[in-house]
């Protein structure tokens, strides 16, 4: 992406997808500064990346592997993101907004679910809930599908598990 | 609750993220059409926060090797011993410089593109290969005690032969050992940890345990 034509054509198609960074950020980061950072992290390695994207792979395919790999290690080098896993910020600025309010209580469960796994666990479910297909994930995470299948059954029955329990 | 249930409870989630305009990607966008914001966020990246320590440890090294060269050429190899001993001290330097210039040039060359666990696996390899470099370094040891050696003293001091020779021996033991066993794979023994520091060996710890949860998860 060296002229000024492609460099558009890069960042529209940021723009285009800008709810696949979004919502990595939040499931790897608890507050609006962290997120900011990592979103720039993010934004910085695509870019970086961007010549060595093939057409082998689907564009959004090529991005989550980027976007989850800067953010595993943007988790894993700031020791207080995996000290420190309070919601506040985000739930924060949800609850800001009008809605209703047993949904938000499901939703910031099934949050602090997430921000309890491990990191490969944590990226495996934010692709299933993006309703991604096992031979599509297993392509971005690095393992065979029928792993894929065999773990996330295993952890959506866990957070079921553990959202029923916190309920009662 | 069923699978339904809980991919519903996500898409509330996504439409909540929405409403609250976490993050403003837009100013990011412009952010990143000029360059001089690509050269100014460059040192701040995970990768350039990687390398930067390597890139340190190889001008000390490379200040440290110059200091060498100037001792030996300064003797003007009058006394062989000390000649030897610098020049060996240097070589090993020179291999750890090498070893760091490596590890530099792979985080280069780390490609986020590929899968997680190859990347992931990539990345931990590199922050624990410092250990590499230590155990070189850890070699040129015993020719600290040997480069005040000369042959009169050799001859007429039997004090040569029962203290300062075997002092070398213990040294030259004790580095090999030490070359051996420095290893991810006894990454938890607490001489490890004296040797290393709990910094850098809190990091090959937490390395260490990365690689095995890594490997626990392509396994299944």
């Amino acid at each position: 992406m060296q002229n000024a034509q492609e460099k558009e054509v890069f960042l529209q198609l940021i723009l285009q997808n800008k709810g696949i960074i979004v919502k990595i950020c939040n499931a790897y980061c608890h507050n609006s500064a962290d997120r900011e950072d990592l979103a720039q992290e993010i934004t910085y390695a695509l870019w970086k990346s961007s010549k060595n994207f093939t057409p082998d792979f689907k564009f959004t395919t090529w991005m989550y592997r980027v976007a989850l790999n800067v953010a595993i290690s943007f988790y894993r080098a700031n020791k207080k993101l995996q000290d420190n896993i309070s919601f506040t910020a985000i739930t924060e600025e949800i609850a800001d907004q009008p809605g209703n309010h047993a949904a938000e209580e499901k939703l910031f469960l099934l949050q602090q679910q997430i921000a309890a796994l491990k990191e490969l666990d944590k990226a495996l479910m934010i692709l299933y809930f993006e309703e991604k297909s096992y031979k599509e994930i297993a392509e971005i995470v690095g393992i065979t599908a029928t792993n894929v299948a065999t773990k996330i059954n295993r952890i959506k029955e866990k957070l079921k598990q553990n959202i029923n329990n916190t309920k009662k | 609750m069923n699978d339904i249930e809980l991919k519903n409870i996500w898409k509330t989630y996504d439409q909540k993220i929405e409403e609250a305009k976490i993050l403003n990607l837009q100013s990011w966008a412009v952010n990143i059409k000029t360059f001089e914001y690509l050269q100014t966020h460059k040192a701040a990246t995970i990768l350039g926060s990687l390398s930067r320590y390597k890139k340190v440890a190889v001008i000390l090294g490379l200040l440290w090797a110059f200091f060498l060269g100037i001792l030996v050429y300064g003797n003007h190899f009058k006394n062989v011993y000390f000649t030897v001993s610098v020049l060996a001290i240097f070589i090993f330097t020179i291999i750890a410089i090498a070893a760091y210039v490596k590890q530099i040039i792979l985080i280069g060359r780390i490609n986020y593109g590929n899968s997680l666990t190859d990347t992931q696996e990539k990345l931990t390899r590199l922050k624990a290969s410092t250990i590499k470099s230590i155990r070189v370094i850890w070699l040129q040891l015993p020719f600290y005690t040997t480069f005040f050696w000369n042959t009169e003293w050799m001859k007429s001091d039997i004090k040569f032969w029962l203290i300062t020779f075997p002092v070398t021996l213990i040294f030259t033991f004790f580095a090999i050992w030490l070359y051996k066993n420095i290893s991810l794979k006894n990454a938890e023994k607490k001489w490890l940890k004296m040797l290393l520091g709990n910094k850098e060996w809190t990091s090959l710890i937490n390395a260490k345990k990365y690689l095995d949860e890594i490997e626990e998860f392509k396994q299944g």
